[in-house]
């Protein structure tokens, strides 16, 4: 028992970083859904049920724009895939049978928390689910009191600061770019190549919504029908 | 609160969770490297992160944000990317460099 709440807290220290990160990302969230006309209620349980920032920033705008109800809940489901591949890597590391816990704190494993996380394995540390939900928790944290406050500052809240709301309107770009940057391989390239340029093609000629739909769906088919490689 | 922005958000949290935690329940090591659906799935996230990156630089680039503070934006990101390998310092990086050289 003592072991697994020194592993917790230490979960909760590793965490910090993510979680001076987080805070101004979910407040920026809290602020653009406010502006798009989410209540302070709405965003803070968005934060605490979907708890995927890419996910959250693109359901405001998505939602905003009139999106039919479908097809956002189908564009950002296809968009958090990417999480069924942090499992498998953090099992390599914790061997079997020592995940019995996973469904409660695998819902903390954001894309910060498994860089985390494995980078901590990577330097020797034993894998631990304390450890884990402790890390998990703590991003949580941050990520739904910043939602929170940045709702309660409200859509005009930094009106009287261009430069600062400048730079928050540019967080959802930054993020998508960050993301792009970190998921890049030369075995995705096709893919990432193809889903940009049909996504461009198709928003310039049609529609946002369309464009990311089709662009999602050509890259999806490029990486499925593609040849093996060695 | 509005019934279908809580329906949307129990639906997509639903999903993301699933794709959180089920690969520790199923272990999804043994699908074939090479078969078709783990090229779906691998395929995937990259093709929806690349579409939703397009969309939203789309509007910087076609004349909506000054040239200044954007290519100060996107080489904070890039920069940051490639000196921590860290989502969120890059993206709060690239959210200041561009307020900053706004500011100017």
């Amino acid at each position: 028992m003592g072991e697994a709440r020194a592993q917790f807290a230490q979960g909760m220290v590793a965490g910090l970083p993510v979680v001076l990160g987080y805070f101004p990302i979910a407040f920026s969230f809290g602020v653009a859904a406010s502006r798009a006309g989410f209540s302070a209620a709405e965003t803070t349980a968005f934060s605490l049920i979907v708890y995927s920032g890419a996910a959250q920033f693109l359901a405001v705008a998505l939602v905003a724009a009139g999106t039919p109800l479908l097809v956002a809940g189908f564009t950002l489901v296809a968009m958090g895939v990417r999480h069924l591949a942090y499992g498998p890597a953090l099992m390599k590391h914790a061997g079997q049978g020592r995940t019995r816990r996973a469904w409660i704190w695998a819902f903390g494993l954001t894309d910060e928390v498994f860089g985390v996380a494995l980078g901590d394995l990577a330097r020797g540390r034993r894998f631990s689910e304390a450890f884990m939900a402790g890390l998990g928790l703590a991003a949580y944290l941050a990520w739904v009191s910043g939602s929170w406050a940045g709702a309660l500052a409200g859509g005009g809240a930094l009106a009287a600061y261009p430069a600062v709301e400048a730079g928050l309107g540019f967080m959802l770009p930054a993020l998508f770019l960050a993301l792009l940057l970190s998921i890049l391989s030369r075995r995705q390239m096709p893919v990432i190549l193809i889903a940009a340029g049909v996504t461009l093609g198709v928003t310039l000629a049609v529609s946002a919504t369309a464009g990311i739909l089709a662009g999602m769906l050509a890259g999806a088919l490029t990486g499925a029908l593609r040849r093996a490689t060695a | 609160m509005r019934p279908e922005i809580v329906m949307l958000a129990l639906a997509v949290g639903a999903c993301t969770w699933a794709f959180r935690a089920l690969p520790f329940r199923f272990d999804l090591t043994g699908l074939t490297p090479e078969g078709w659906l783990s090229r779906l799935l691998a395929a995937t996230g990259p093709a929806a992160i690349a579409a939703l990156c397009a969309v939203s630089v789309l509007p910087l680039v076609k004349g909506a944000a000054p040239p200044a503070p954007l290519g100060a934006g996107l080489g904070a990101v890039i920069g940051l990317w490639v000196w921590r390998r860290s989502v969120v310092l890059a993206t709060l990086g690239g959210a200041l460099a561009y307020g900053a050289v706004f500011a100017l």
